[in-house]
């Protein structure tokens, strides 16, 4: 995908690989720090995934493309509630967990193999506060208060 | 500074402007999130600043280019310790503030006007887990363990 646009981010979060990991895919932990939303999937290899509004819309769905618990996990991911969004396809979202000593290094990649992507100009804006979200969450045992909820008017 | 490499990093901080300007511009806050480095200047327009090693070593220095505490500093940024990355002449590094909510947004754009800049690029693996460390330090009272102390063999 590298004709494409690529949105990433790095961050050190002081947890363990377990803790991240349960964070990142489990609903009770999503919900604090990524506006409300929760995951459905069974988390294999080739399984369907989706992120789900709390008004029952589904914001984003896709695939599991590749899982390695606590340290690999590869999403396909096409948005679903913007038109204009969904109509670019599948993007792909690759989360790296790598421990470092006393902090686990979380590497997000996000790309999609078109350019001027609208998808990828929005999860740019909303990735740095999410994951800044779930670092004070795994470190204080508090999400940020804009995340705990979906945006209103959107 | 348009044509040139360009390294953006956004975090969201559970502090306050006056705390966040704080942290960013004390050598004793600097020393425990910098890799021990400590930020020295008088901090008025047009001041010179230095970045300096635990042992003394000048790693970078430049001028204040401008100054609006607490929201707004911007620095001419030259590199003095690695031969490869000594050669950018037009560097800068922006540091924005915005109280959001109960967080801050700090948005950190550091700029060449050199296309594939080594300075850029030695930066851009810098800033992440120093700006993760920063946000342990204001949020938990703690930073990231291996922030407080420069690197050995550097």
């Amino acid at each position: 995908m590298s004709e494409g646009d690529r949105f990433v981010y790095v961050t050190y979060i002081r947890t363990t690989p377990e803790k991240l990991w349960d964070a990142l895919i489990k609903p009770e932990f999503t919900r604090q720090y990524w506006a409300g939303t929760w995951q459905e999937s069974e988390w294999t290899k080739g399984a369907s995934w989706r992120i789900m509004i709390p008004d029952g819309r589904v914001g984003d769905s896709g695939k599991v493309l590749e899982i390695d618990p606590p340290r690999l996990l590869v999403l396909s991911w096409r948005n679903e509630f913007v038109p204009e969004m969904r109509a670019e396809g599948y993007s792909r979202a690759t989360f790296r967990l790598e421990q470092q000593g006393d902090v686990m290094k979380l590497s997000l990649t996000h790309e999609i193999d078109k350019k001027g992507s609208k998808l990828i100009e929005a999860v740019s804006g909303g990735w740095p506060m999410i994951l800044a979200s779930l670092k004070s969450l795994l470190e204080t045992g508090e999400s940020l208060e804009a995340t705990r909820k979906w945006p209103e008017g959107i | 500074m348009g044509n040139g490499d360009r390294f953006v990093y956004v975090t969201f901080i559970r502090t306050t402007p006056e705390k966040l300007w704080y942290a960013l511009t004390k050598p004793e806050f600097t020393r425990k999130y910098w890799f021990g480095s400590s930020l020295d200047s008088t901090w008025g327009p047009g001041a010179s600043w230095q970045l300096k090693t635990p042992d003394g070593g000048l790693t970078d220095s430049g001028k204040v280019v401008e100054i609006d505490r607490p929201r707004r500093l911007v620095l001419s940024w030259k590199h003095e310790r690695f031969p490869e990355m000594r050669d950018d002449e037009n560097a800068s590094a922006t540091f924005e503030l915005e109280p959001q909510g109960d967080v801050v947004k700090f948005t950190v754009t550091h700029e060449s006007d050199k296309k594939d800049s080594k300075l850029i690029k030695g930066v851009s693996g810098g800033w992440p887990i120093i700006l993760a460390s920063l946000k342990s330090l204001l949020e938990t009272g703690d930073s990231i363990e291996r922030t407080r102390s420069f690197p050995k063999g550097i």
